[in-house]
């Protein structure tokens, strides 16, 4: 809204009342709190969820490995490619966490910094590539949720040794 | 302490993840939401809110303007990202409602990004992975301690100072409430 002048103020605020608490029953200024027994209901229904969660990775850990293929057979369109495993592993990032894969997160990090638009397409870097859908893989098929535990310990040095060779 | 009733709200999920729509879908389910409308994209979801739109009078300055209480997005998703979208509700003339409460959620927890999304006007931030107890916290966050908008040549959106700390110094802000370059509107 314009002053008498025509001009715009240079600051405005907008203090509205509180809509949304209005629309939950408990009255604003008031502490509400989320139905703990929902909090518990929803929790178990995520940890069902998580329980199918390896085998419907394991198809995007598919398409990661298709990817490669292609890295390897059409190195002139690896740009293409590598743009494509960027975007997979950025969504395995944020999914293996949430339904209790901490290592599949870490190992979809460290691919998604291997896989950036500065990345060099050498076929070092491919096999990099390949190092961390293999990481990935056994993470997985191993149902291996702990990463401080032997197995997910050994995958990640594994891993880590592979880079450091071929860098 | 009383439970809140989501029974009455409608809050549209984006997220190009089926399996993080179904996750979020399914907590917003359980926990008595009303309606939940998803979007695989911000494209989608900008044509989900543009048909969400009530009537009203003086959109630009009043909230309330859509049928959607708030979104929940993710940051980085083809064709129209969240950022954009977050961008397009406040900024753009067609948004049914510039004030409405937007949760980004984002595997991008660097300071840099949450920066961006806090310039852009985002209401609050998630970081993937995400638990159920971090969704409901901001949840609670934008429900019981909704921020007044501020609007200046280049920010639109809730006040980024979310406290009023003690401070002995000198006041050195260059304009108050009464000043003539100041408005307040209120309902």
């Amino acid at each position: 809204m314009t002053d008498a002048q025509g001009k715009e103020p240079k600051v405005r605020f907008y203090r509205f009342a509180n809509r949304l608490q209005s629309k939950t029953g408990v009255p604003a200024g008031t502490a509400g709190r989320i139905s703990p027994e929902a909090l518990a209901k929803a929790q178990t229904a995520i940890d069902e969820m998580a329980q199918d969660y390896p085998d419907w990775a394991i198809g995007q850990l598919d398409q990661l490995a298709d990817r490669h293929k292609r890295l390897v057979f059409s190195p002139d369109a690896r740009a293409e490619h590598y743009k494509e495993i960027h975007r997979i592993a950025h969504d395995m990032k944020g999914q293996g966490g949430t339904f209790g894969y901490p290592l599949v997160s870490s190992i979809s990090e460290s691919l998604y910094r291997t896989t950036t638009t500065e990345a060099k397409y050498t076929d070092s870097e491919v096999e990099i590539v390949k190092a961390h859908i293999d990481s990935i893989r056994v993470i997985l098929n191993s149902r291996i949720k702990d990463p401080e535990g032997e197995v997910g310990q050994r995958v990640q040095r594994v891993l880590e040794s592979v880079i450091k060779k071929l860098r | 302490m009383a439970d809140f009733s989501f029974r009455s709200f409608r809050i549209l999920v984006v997220d190009d993840s089926s399996a993080i729509r179904q996750l979020i879908h399914s907590t917003l389910d359980i926990i008595g939401v009303g309606t939940v409308e998803v979007a695989a994209h911000g494209g989608e979801a900008v044509d989900i809110l543009k048909k969400s739109a009530k009537p009203l009078a003086d959109r630009r300055y009043r909230p309330g303007g859509s049928s959607i209480d708030f979104v929940m997005t993710n940051v980085d998703m083809p064709t129209v990202d969240g950022m954009m979208l977050l961008r397009w509700i406040r900024r753009h003339e067609e948004s049914p409602d510039r004030f409405l409460p937007v949760i980004m959620v984002s595997s991008y927890a660097d300071p840099a990004k949450v920066r961006e999304a806090r310039d852009a006007g985002v209401t609050e931030f998630v970081a993937k992975p995400f638990t159920i107890a971090s969704i409901c916290s901001r949840l609670i966050n934008v429900i019981e301690r909704p921020r007044q908008f501020v609007q200046t040549a280049d920010y639109f959106g809730p006040d980024r100072r979310r406290r009023s700390m003690p401070y002995d110094g000198p006041d050195r802000r260059v304009l108050t409430e009464d000043d003539p370059g100041v408005e307040v509107i209120h309902d």
